[in-house]
């Protein structure tokens, strides 16, 4: 399945500067894996030491919250996979 | 089952009167509470043209239908007035105990009027209200001055106060309540204009809800929910001690008075440095995130230096403002800032434009009282803010802010000034986050971080849609940001709350508090924050502001920011007129920014257009 993956701001140095990923997978996790193929410098920000998605992000898929469990959701063509830093703010 | 919808306690301190009354059940229908209120009864008691300074003007203390109950993060409460600082609508929202403290008095609103002969605070007891010479703690801090009140009055006693910089009406000086403050808008003057030092609430805990059964079986699920949220873990760990470690890398962390979006050497202030000072954490009332981090400096100059923050925006304001990397200098203007009363993000910014003045020649040595206002030097700054707050030298002029520092001097000062309608930007600058810059240009209190936040522009949030965080044209964000803030803070719910993932609960939550079952149609609430915004906007037109007031600093307007190693160099905003044309047609108001009679008329604020004609 062929996907897109939009990337938080704080990230974007790690992927050229670029907004969009084209990824393919079937599930959440396989187009994480794939986008990591392409830009490898995002893996410790994507994965903690034990392999977990860190608590600082959140992950959406087609706007929606991918939780709980996202890495097995199913993806489908055209689908839409937010990766969203925490909000902060102050 | 029945209605909930809050009590009012009126005090006019002219006349020493002290009355009581019930919310109207129409009111609480159309405005549900905390800053709904607050906007509705200044709407109808505070006139066009008031001095925010005279007895004319009104202060309104407001907590919200859930506080005090055992749901979590929604204890909150806020100061609503006609701000000194910007003659427009002025919210103010505080956190720790004493919106609790309100309800526990049974009372949701708190109207002061009128004007004290001398010195006063207001004492709140289950046995009545008393107003009381103040004597002994006018001139004191606010922790002198909370500490007196609980060796008075008991520990089972809270205290909303002003330090010396509210008794000497700097224009930002801030309410404080315990080690938090409703900061900005300058609501401590107003209540420093009423020689009022203190309202003061003894009372034991109480509950005052409408269906309690139902509310708490809801609650329960709250606190369920709650627990296993990531991003409550991720704010329970750091609180927003480490949000510049995200606003520096993308380049939106405003440094020498916003004309670079990050610090040279911004590792210096990252999260994980202010951790090593950490000496514990407090939270709000109900609260488990205990995000108010704590700490204390061990060595060097400002040794003993201690402080419950400082947070985010107070990080920037004493880092980012004067291109210092010191902390434990933030750390110490910070507690200075919550001891005397002042507004963090209005004081560090006026210093950081204090700083350029200096720099450019506008002012000099023999104006700042020998002070070197060079941008890295941080013992200045720490001695200005003390300056502010007593009015001390060039303390006097800086503590009427940016906009009248610059119009007194003249001299082409006004493009180091850094605010929108009066008050001063906050820590996120504009032309790296476009959506949140224009925020602060059109909301109703001027540039306020949280009236708006744009999390889509900072951190990547995709609802209701993705942003480009230079892109101008984002009107429809601006307004779904407003409109959600204004919907939440009728709660009041903490604004990071809203994302611990149980929002879906938050309308049944006040129905079961009032016993007003529309609140739980979610299309019904986003109607209630546009109605309140629009009032505000309503209240902001028959004081005189219109579009003339709804534009960024010509700074930001005018001249390139500087990024260093971040994205985004050479960004201005080069389209503000573009935006306000796209943003009030879609709020329906017309090119000047006034809400028409047919929105009005779809807000059930029919009553309102003959006011704004």
């Amino acid at each position: 399945m062929a996907a897109e993956i939009y990337i938080p701001p704080v990230l974007q140095a790690l992927v050229n500067g670029i907004s969009r990923v084209n990824v393919s997978g079937d599930t959440i996790g396989e187009c994480f894996e794939n986008m990591l193929q392409q830009y490898p410098a995002l893996k410790p920000k994507l994965y903690d030491k034990h392999g977990k998605l860190p608590k600082g992000i959140s992950i959406f898929l087609n706007g929606v919250s991918a939780y709980p469990n996202p890495l097995p959701k199913p993806v489908h063509d055209g689908d839409k996979i937010y990766i969203s830093h925490i909000v902060l703010g102050g | 089952m029945t209605t909930n919808t809050g009590r009012i306690l009126r005090i006019n301190l002219s006349s020493g009167k002290v009355s009581t009354e019930t919310v109207p059940e129409d009111v609480a229908r159309d405005f549900v509470g905390g800053r709904g209120y607050g906007v509705k009864y200044l709407y109808d008691e505070v006139a066009p043209g008031t001095d925010p300074l005279s007895e004319e003007n009104k202060l309104f203390l407001v907590s919200g239908p859930l506080a005090g109950t055992m749901a979590q993060a929604v204890s909150r409460w806020i100061v609503c007035t006609k701000s000194p600082l910007t003659g427009a609508f002025a919210r103010s929202v505080c956190g720790a105990d004493f919106g609790a403290w309100m309800r526990f008095a049974d009372y949701e609103i708190i109207i002061i009027e009128g004007k004290a002969a001398k010195p006063c605070y207001i004492h709140i007891t289950p046995d009545g209200v008393k107003v009381l010479d103040a004597k002994e703690v006018w001139g004191k801090d606010t922790k002198e001055t909370q500490a007196w009140f609980n060796s008075q009055h008991g520990n089972n006693t809270r205290a909303a106060c002003i330090g010396p910089a509210g008794e000497n009406l700097v224009k930002y000086a801030a309410v404080v309540s315990h080690r938090r403050t409703a900061g900005r808008c300058g609501t401590g003057a107003v209540m420093g204009s009423k020689n009022l030092k203190a309202v003061v609430i003894t009372a034991p805990r109480a509950l005052h809800l409408a269906d309690t059964d139902a509310y708490n079986a809801l609650a329960r699920k709250q606190v369920n929910i709650i627990k296993g949220n990531d991003a409550f873990l991720n704010h329970k760990e750091w609180g927003t001690t480490s949000t510049q470690d995200v606003t520096n890398a993308i380049g939106i962390y405003p440094v020498r008075n916003f004309r670079y979006g990050q610090l040279v050497d911004f590792k210096k202030v990252v999260g994980a440095e202010y951790r090593k000072m950490r000496v514990g954490d407090i939270g709000c009332y109900s609260c488990p995130a205990r995000c108010g981090k704590v700490h204390t400096v061990p060595s060097g100059i400002y040794k003993g230096a201690h402080s419950e923050g400082p947070e985010y925006e107070s990080i920037w304001a004493f880092t980012g403002s004067i291109e210092s990397d010191n902390i434990e200098a933030s750390i110490a203007a910070d507690e200075l800032c919550d001891d005397l009363g002042l507004d963090t993000i209005s004081t560090g910014n006026t210093i950081g434009f204090a700083y350029e003045l200096y720099e450019k020649g506008l002012i000099n040595k023999s104006d700042t009282d020998g002070l070197e206002l060079v941008f890295g030097k941080h013992e200045p700054m720490v001695a200005l803010v003390k300056k502010i707050a007593l009015r001390q030298g060039i303390g006097d002029l800086l503590a009427e802010g940016t906009m009248r520092v610059a119009a007194k001097l003249d001299k082409g000062s006004d493009v180091y000034a850094i605010h929108v309608k009066g008050m001063e930007l906050p820590a996120y600058e504009p032309r790296g986050a476009k959506s949140q810059g224009y925020n602060y240009a059109t909301a109703s209190v001027g540039a306020s971080h949280c009236y708006g936040y744009a999390a889509q522009d900072i951190f990547g949030a995709p609802f209701p849609h993705p942003t480009d965080r230079f892109d101008e044209g984002n009107a429809d964000i601006v307004i779904f940001n407003q409109n959600g803030t204004a919907t939440n803070e009728c709660g009041v719910i903490c604004a990071f709350a809203g994302g611990w993932g149980w929002s879906p609960l938050y309308g049944k939550l006040l129905a079961a508090a009032r016993g007003i079952d529309v609140y739980k149609d979610d299309a019904y609430m986003a109607k209630v924050g546009e109605r309140l915004f629009n009032l505000e906007r309503a209240f902001n037109i028959r004081q005189g502001l219109g579009r003339k007031d709804d534009y960024l600093p010509k700074r930001i307007r005018t001249e390139p920011l500087h990024t260093r190693q971040a994205k985004g160099e050479g960004q201005m905003v080069s389209h503000n007129d573009e935006f306000l044309d796209k943003y009030y047609s879609l709020r329906g108001w017309t090119k000047e920014g006034v809400p028409t009679e047919d929105k009005l008329k779809e807000l059930s604020l029919e009553y309102v257009a003959k006011d704004i004609k």
